[in-house]
């Protein structure tokens, strides 16, 4: 009896000490709890969160999702009762998984200082995120190889300016690749093919399944009136056979099987990198791989140029595909302090000196704050090359692949007739099929109750 | 120590495991089973659906979805043909390397060691070498579900011999010499002594390699994630790839997961269960 009485004492004390155990300081400033998408960036926002908590004293936590693990971790971690207070939102899907979780952003500091105001991610008739950073896309081309092509006597063209629109490009690629031989011989390059292989494989596909489909998407939202990222529940695939000539053209003016296309074939990157390929559909990012001298990549900065991915329909007016799979978004359930630290961090990140040098040089992103100017401009040139086709008066694509319904079904259905249209084993109607009943399927499904 | 105090000290003797089996077992089990009936974004933030869960595995907007059927049979013939392969080769294997022939041991280790690589690396490994060989004739692991299939049960089987095989090379230096010697004596070849006199006296051994190639070809994930990840289109997706993929591809459908979850669990109980029942009665005392 002794014994139960000693035990039951000491149970309650413990019960008692808990409740008196809770952190007090941390109830009135608030805290931060960053999810963080980019494992690149990791080090990076750990710095940062250190420098900021023995600045102001207010606690930041930062955990980076491993690659391609966001949503999981994402999941997990918020069941817990320390939950990410900002975490990162992709897409208008995501947004509608996460809806009970974001916190409308229309009123904040950040917000104000967006410079373009249709980079966020609205849904439910509110703000759920404001992009992070902004990246471009295009078809980035080797510029001195094909400076030097365009001297040629027998070339297509005579200056790279020519090239500004889909027949051209179309030409020049072909002309290229069915003269590598004669044109290695000529320049003393060692050019495999034009175009560098269209890999269907998980690590690549997107960039047809998502970039490039993100075309046709925008020139039939255009017509159709709707919100360019937000898009429409139903499509008609107005513009499926201009995808299909961008397709066919990467495809046969390149020099990977186009039967083995589905498990990569071919390194895309490191063809381009090599100077084996002129041309590369793929966005800013890639410049920190081409410029990382522990790559070991032939090409420099000065020899990459990037140019809109000419889609025959607009080409006068087309500019780069400028948008964002990162909106940052703070969470809605976090108490009233945590919502304010986070948003105060999120402010000090783009306007504070350290927080902007880090963005732009350790990070390498482009950041879309009004606070970024002056030294704080991107470093990135194939950012940069975004702002010229701007300023020329062209007119930037939107990233309207972001309205996907069920993204990774979606894309994997398209990417899945796609394969099957290339190894010559199914047609191009399956791909349409895929691409706009595919699209109705997976709507509904996304948005029934 | 008498049978009342045996009684009266059991609980305290208990109580630990028991606790843990409960927090790490039995409280999430019954909470999957739960969420299977729910609508829900993290676990802790569910509303109750019914059944609803349990029709969209097979109806998708009104329409039959035969996703996960075809998930099902390609995952039974795969468990079917890779426990075949792997139980009558490493049975084999374990035959050759008991006759006492030169370099046995070392010939167990090397059989043995390609069941210490992870199921992930093994099959990045293994997919390099398949493209190699396959790209020469214009074809690629993916190419179809049944150069998929294959190229799972090449890496599995490679995987699994030498484990199996350990454990058969134990069951078979098991069978006490003086039978054999009876049988021999009886007149009894080769043959019949293996048919007659080994394998009755392995069958123990028996049910528990092919248990585990049966469960472990229910289970598959890595090897289906990285060799293949359900490619092409989703033809060879695998159960728990499938079940990975609902749960995380699709926007809401985590209850439809969860729920495939459940069906993949009461499915795998009961083929073990009636797999054991099977084997073990054949077993000789």
């Amino acid at each position: 009896m002794k014994m139960r009485k000693a035990v039951s004492l000491a149970l309650s004390a413990a019960m008692i000490a808990s409740v008196f155990a809770m952190p007090a300081s941390a109830e009135e400033t608030g805290k931060v709890y960053y999810l963080n998408f980019k494992p690149e960036a990791d080090q990076a926002w750990q710095d940062l969160a250190a420098l900021y908590t023995e600045q102001t004293g207010v606690p930041v936590t930062v955990l980076t999702a491993a690659s391609g693990q966001y949503n999981t971790t994402l999941q997990s971690e918020m069941a817990k009762s320390e939950m990410p207070t900002i975490f990162n939102v992709g897409n208008n899907d995501a947004a509608n998984t996460w809806d009970n979780y974001t916190y409308d952003m229309s009123g904040t500091t950040l917000y104000d200082h967006l410079t373009d105001k249709s980079l966020v991610v609205s849904y439910n008739d509110k703000v759920s995120g404001v992009a992070s950073f902004i990246e471009c896309y295009g078809i980035i081309y080797n510029k001195t190889i094909l400076e030097q092509y365009c001297a040629m006597d027998s070339a297509v063209v005579s200056s790279i300016d020519e090239i500004n629109n889909f027949e051209t490009l179309k030409a020049v690629a072909e002309d290229i690749n069915s003269r590598v031989d004669e044109i290695n011989d000529e320049l003393g390059t060692f050019l495999t093919g034009a175009f560098a292989s269209a890999g269907l494989d998980d690590g690549s596909s997107w960039r047809f399944s998502g970039h490039l489909a993100g075309l046709p998407l925008y020139y039939e939202f255009k017509d159709d009136g709707c919100d360019l990222v937000a898009g429409e529940g139903e499509i008609d695939g107005t513009y499926l056979d201009q995808y299909k000539a961008v397709w066919d053209m990467y495809v046969g003016t390149s020099s990977a099987d186009p039967a083995t296309l589905a498990s990569g074939a071919l390194n895309a990157e490191a063809e381009f990198g090599m100077g084996e390929a002129v041309f590369y559909q793929n966005g800013d990012w890639e410049y920190s791989a081409f410029t990382n001298p522990d790559n070991g990549y032939e090409v420099t900065g000065d020899d990459i140029g990037m140019m809109p991915i000419y889609f025959g329909v607009d080409d006068e007016n087309e500019g780069l595909a400028v948008g964002t799979e990162n909106y940052w978004a703070v969470n809605s359930q976090a108490s009233e302090a945590d919502i304010q630290a986070s948003l105060d961090f999120l402010e000090w990140v783009i306007t504070s000196d350290e927080g902007r040098d880090s963005v732009n040089n350790v990070m390498g992103l482009t950041a879309p704050y009004d606070t970024f100017e002056g030294d704080f401009a991107t470093a990135n040139l194939l950012a940069r090359a975004a702002n010229e086709y701007a300023a020329a008066g062209k007119t930037s694509v939107a990233w309207s692949f972001n309205a996907t319904p069920n993204v990774d079904d979606w894309r994997a259905d398209v990417v899945s007739a796609l394969t099957a249209y290339t190894d010559g084993s199914g047609d191009w109607d399956a791909v349409k099929t895929a691409f706009v009943d595919g699209w109705a399927n997976q709507w509904t499904l996304a948005h029934e109750e | 120590m008498n049978g009342k105090s045996m009684k009266k000290y059991f609980p305290i003797f208990v109580l630990p495991t028991m606790v843990a089996f409960t927090i790490g077992f039995i409280v999430p089990f019954a909470y999957g089973i739960f969420l299977s009936f729910c609508k829900f974004t993290t676990v802790t933030d569910w509303s109750w659906l019914g059944l609803r869960n349990y029709t969209r595995i097979f109806f998708v907007n009104g329409k039959l979805d035969t996703t996960f059927i075809h998930s099902l049979w390609y995952t039974a013939l795969f468990t079917i043909v890779s426990m075949l392969i792997i139980n009558v080769v490493s049975f084999a294997i374990a035959m050759l390397l008991t006759k006492g022939i030169k370099g046995t041991n070392l010939f167990r280790t090397v059989f043995f060691m390609p069941n210490l690589i992870g199921g992930i690396v093994l099959s990045y490994i293994w997919l390099m070498i398949f493209n190699a060989v396959l790209s020469s004739y214009s074809k690629t692991i993916i190419s179809t579900q049944w150069y998929a299939f294959w190229g799972m049960i090449i890496v599995v089987c490679w995987q699994q011999i030498g484990y199996m095989m350990i454990i058969y090379v134990a069951g078979i230096q098991n069978v006490p010499g003086d039978l054999i010697e009876a049988a021999m004596i009886d007149g009894a070849n080769s043959a019949q002594r293996l048919r007659y006199v080994i394998i009755p006296m392995l069958m123990p051994t028996i049910s528990t390699c092919t248990f585990l190639t049966l469960t472990n070809g229910f289970k598959l994930f890595d090897q289906n994630l990285a060799l293949t990840g359900g490619n092409p289109g989703k033809l060879s997706q695998l159960l728990a790839l499938n079940i990975y993929d609902t749960m995380y591809g699709t926007t809401g459908w985590q209850g439809v997961g969860q729920a495939k979850a459940v069906i993949f669990f009461i499915l795998v109980a009961v083929i073990a269960v009636a797999q054991n029942k099977l084997t073990t009665s054949k077993e000789v005392q």
